[in-house]
């Protein structure tokens, strides 16, 4: 028997997230399907053909895609719950330990899966993670006051961490940071190292800064869920088995290629430095409790953002993370 | 029937439905339906795939600010900066035979600088450049053709939407795209300019048997700079804050609205009833070109799901056609499929599916990046859906000149950048010699 | 004839006042979508003086022009249906024009019941996103920063969804007389 199966992502393959589709998912599925009555037929629609990046989510609630590659960090207010990382900023810094208790909430936490099941979704814990966010700035960066009055651009939730820093923050677009900093539109950006490189930001921003922004949780593989669920229950197993199988993948690639970036950034002229905690912590402690606006706001549209900062709080201390300010207990 | 042989069926069924006068987007949207329905066995899904398709294609920025330009191009003709620049640009191609419509090649390479996107190119100069060809006895057919023809030079020139839309499929950076477009602008504009040379000597009667020169405009050089400093003026407030970082070429249709409109209200040229006149045409050429990218957008998501183009994709990755084999297939694809889409919806489909066969190939993705626009703006000016001629039959005010006039008159355009296009794939350098 | 608008209604019979009436209601999302553009105009332009001069940029500018667009293009569709903007090409109806008016209209008759039956369905399936996204208050924007509500923009599609069937609508009546009254002018209708 032949399951037809499309699956959905806005951004190219040459997006780490998009990439281990091809690469490593629709491999493992067929892999595990070989000796059973079942064959897909795989129907791989990436880079906007069918869904720009942040419409994946109703591509595939409307049955278009089957399947997709759902960009929550794009989706913010569908998938709330699951941008929580971006209201902690200074919390982790490893994309194992951001990545896996997210993933790992969706286990122990009804409400994680929740707001994938209101959107019609699957969740398949084959999870996106973006390494550590860096400051990527044309001037040095040694203290607060050489912030003062600079223009940096940042993803759209990450311009809330440039909150009582000083500096001003625009919300842009990765695509464009390089001429936006070349031509001094920006004075810096957010960024991180593996998008950085490719890039090649590190040409007209040279001065690297690891403030400890964090690595990010930024979406996952999902299915339609009534398509999922009219699947036979060895089909289903092999694409749940296959997202963890996409997982281990990813963050071991996403691991190496954000050293490799960093040495290859530094090897072309960039200057790496990481502030000491003193600095980290005056720039955590300036700031507004995000995470705290965010969860009254998720909580006032009946959802769980609370309950799920604690949970997210909670189990990145009892994974080893040193959060730089507990967002929760405050 | 396959899915393949339905996408394939919808193409033939898309022609004759626009040769047989349908609306172009009725026919799109008409063809995505029904394609989708077969395809997928749904009418709901087809009927899903087209409300999805109207709330998300233009929902962005990069479109966002499609009115602005074009805002900014009307402004510029409203308030006769177009119209004194084209003076100037005369005055300085009157010897030449054919000299209108050099200049109006060269005053198109100039508003390329400041503009985005190549809607707004034809928009202003159909309302600047075609009449005054037309009352220099150049045919109809030949002034809305040089217009359509150079409009492309709008995406080529940075700043260029297409080029930025580029650097986020393949990861490459803009900056570098924008060097790379430079040299294959310029080429492209003295090729334009050369075309409509020899045509004035040896096709006389394509471009007019009677052109006259322009004598009653015959300025000093007092008169030229009172003519060309205020549209030098906008050229350089938005070329300089571009370049001096003030705003993104993104923003700058904006500035340059502004910029235009203070400019034509002291010159006493911008009066309330004419500004609401542009805002409102503004609205309108939007609205038809924008309902036109939606449909074309439906319809390319329809046939994505065809797998028409994964099959072409396939064919080349798996034919063993060698380098050239895979780079000339891929730019005839990109021509062909340029007949029945638009530019952003075939780089959408056709990139990310030859990302992978051409990375392996060792291929300089920057000097990919500009002959794909290259290619992809050939469709610009080729029937049945040529978004350029498109424009310009909506901005013109003269029911004589027909739809399939312009394309005619695009025509030899079209075939001139062909030749352009060949030069930047024998002699890359073009593209990379600016790039350090 | 591409461009040709639908002849203003003249007369004061009952279609004419229909007529009148809808043309009424085009102009007038013509006007508030015009007024959007320059409202675009003025908030890029804000934004950009805002950053450089103030340190001060306006929260949500991409999020607002995004949505702008969408409002804009389906606010005027129905007026750029109506102003003969709808692009097409002209060289078979004319040549059956020639032949036969009466041809000619059942030919168009044909294509605006087409147009119909697909703004139709455009206008059907995007309901239930209007309906999803006011049920759900989802919004754009990030939390801390910028949010504003998507619906408004579904609804405006539905609204200019609306008024492009009205418009097809009074073309298709118009076709309809012509097919019957092949000898009068095309003003007829009323
Ligand atoms: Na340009
Ligand atoms: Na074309």
């Amino acid at each position: 028997e032949t399951i037809n199966a499309t699956v959905v992502a806005g951004h190219p393959p040459v997006f780490r997230w998009v990439r281990l589709v091809p690469e490593v998912f629709i491999p493992s599925v067929n892999k595990q399907l070989e000796g059973t009555e079942y064959t897909f037929n795989w129907d791989e629609q990436y880079g906007g053909s069918l869904a720009k990046v942040g419409d994946e989510t109703e591509a595939v609630e409307e049955g278009l895609a089957e399947l997709g590659v759902i960009s929550s960090v794009f989706d913010p207010a569908k998938l709330s719950l699951q941008n929580v990382s971006y209201y902690t900023p200074f919390v982790s810094s490893d994309p194992d330990i951001v990545v896996e208790t997210i993933d790992k909430l969706h286990d122990d936490n009804p409400k994680m899966l929740e707001t994938w099941l209101e959107n019609n979704l699957q969740y398949l814990g084959a999870p996106s993670g973006i390494d550590d966010y860096l400051l990527m700035t044309t001037f040095p960066v040694n203290s607060m006051e050489d912030l003062e009055g600079k223009k940096i651009g940042a993803p759209g939730p990450a311009v809330n961490w440039l909150e009582g820093t000083g500096a001003v923050g625009v919300s842009g677009n990765l695509t464009t940071y390089y001429n936006e900093i070349k031509t001094g539109v920006y004075d810096g950006v957010i960024v991180f190292a593996t998008a950085a490189l490719p890039g090649k930001l590190y040409e007209v921003a040279p001065y690297i800064t690891k403030v400890g922004f964090g690595a990010q949780y930024a979406g996952s593989l999902a299915a339609n869920k009534e398509w999922f669920d009219s699947q036979p229950e060895v089909v289903q197993q092999a694409l749940l088995k296959a997202g963890d199988d996409f997982k281990a993948a990813y963050l071991a690639d996403l691991n190496k290629a954000m050293v490799a970036s960093l040495k290859a950034m530094e090897e072309q002229g960039a200057t790496i430095t990481e502030v000491d905690d003193a600095f980290r912590k005056q720039w955590a402690d300036g700031m507004d409790n995000v995470a705290q606006t965010w969860a009254a706001q998720v909580d006032s549209e009946g959802k769980a953002g609370t309950e799920i900062l604690k949970a997210y709080m909670d189990a990145v201390r009892a994974a080893g993370g040193a959060p730089v300010r507990n967002w929760d207990q405050e | 029937m396959t899915s393949f042989e339905i996408g394939l069926a919808t193409l033939g069924a898309m022609m004759v439905l626009v040769y047989a006068g349908l609306w172009v987007p009725i026919a799109l949207m008409l063809c995505s339906y029904v394609g989708v329905w077969m395809i997928k066995g749904s009418p709901l899904l087809a009927g899903k795939l087209l409300a999805l398709a109207a709330s998300e294609t233009i929902s962005s920025y990069f479109f966002g600010v499609v009115p602005l330009f074009v805002l900014m191009g009307f402004l510029v003709s409203v308030t006769g900066l177009g119209r004194d620049a084209y003076d100037v640009a005369n005055q300085l191609f009157r010897r030449v035979k054919g000299g209108l419509g050099v200049s109006t090649v060269a005053a198109n390479a100039i508003f390329a600088a400041i503009t985005g996107i190549s809607i707004a190119s034809a928009a202003v100069f159909t309302r600047i450049a075609v009449p005054e060809m037309v009352r220099h006895g150049y045919t109809g057919k030949f002034s809305v053709g040089v217009v359509a023809g150079s409009s492309v030079l709008g995406m080529l020139i940075p700043p260029s939407l297409l080029l930025i839309l580029y650097g986020l499929l393949t990861e490459q950076s803009v900056g570098d795209l924008f060097l790379a477009g430079v040299l294959p602008g310029i080429l492209l504009a003295i090729v334009f300019a050369g075309g409509v040379i020899s045509m004035a000597y040896f096709w006389p009667s394509f471009i007019g048997e009677n052109l006259s020169e322009d004598t009653e405009h015959d300025m000093g050089s007092a008169e030229m700079a009172k003519k060309g400093l205020p549209i030098l003026a906008l050229i350089l407030l938005v070329l300089g804050g571009i370049y001096a970082g003030v705003f993104t070429p993104i923003e700058a249709g904006a500035v340059g609205c502004l910029g235009a409109i203070i400019i034509g209200l002291f010159r006493r040229t911008l009066t309330l009833p004419n500004f609401w006149e542009v805002l409102t045409d503004t609205g309108l050429v939007t609205a038809s070109v924008c309902f036109l990218i939606i449909a074309a957008q439906m319809y390319s998501r329809m046939l994505a799901l065809s797998g028409v183009p994964h099959e072409f994709g396939v064919f080349v990755a798996t034919a063993d056609i060698g380098f050239w084999g895979v780079i000339i297939a891929y730019v005839a694809l990109l021509v062909v499929m340029g007949t029945i889409l638009d530019s952003s919806s075939i780089m959408l489909i056709m990139v990310p599916l030859m990302l992978p066969v051409i990375q392996p190939l060792g291929v300089d993705l920057v000097w990919f990046g500009i002959v794909t626009v290259i290619a992809v703006e050939i469709g610009l000016l080729t029937p049945p859906f040529g978004i350029s001629v498109f424009v310009i039959k909506s901005t013109l005010d003269d029911d004589s000149i027909s739809l399939g006039e312009i394309f005619r008159g695009a025509a030899p355009f079209a075939l001139m950048m062909v030749v352009v296009l060949l030069a930047v794939l024998v002699y890359p350098p073009l593209t990379t010699a600016l790039i350090q | 004839m591409t461009m040709e608008t639908t002849p203003e209604p003249s007369g004061s019979g009952t279609a004419a006042k229909i007529r009148r009436a809808a043309d009424g209601i085009s102009n007038t999302l013509n006007v508030i979508g015009t007024i959007m553009i320059l409202g675009l105009v003025i908030l890029v332009n804000a934004d950009v003086i805002g950053r450089n001069a103030f340190l001060a940029p306006i929260s949500g500018v991409p999020e607002i022009v995004s949505m702008s667009i969408v409002a804009i293009v389906f606010l005027q569709v129905s007026q750029a249906f109506r102003m003969g903007r709808f692009t097409r090409t002209d060289a078979l109806l004319d040549a059956v024009a020639r032949r036969s008016k009466r041809a000619r209209n059942a030919m168009e008759f044909i294509y605006v019941i087409a147009a119909f039956v697909l703004i139709w369905l455009l206008f059907s399936a995007s309901v239930p996103l209007f309906d999803k996204s006011w049920q759900r208050q989802s919004y754009v924007g990030t939390v801390g920063d910028f949010t504003f509500p998507d619906w408004p923009v579904k609804l405006v599609i539905l609204i200019g969804c609306a008024a492009l069937l009205m418009q097809l609508a009074i073309s298709g009546a118009v076709a309809l007389w012509g097919i019957f009254h092949p000898a009068e002018d095309d003003g007829a209708g009323q």
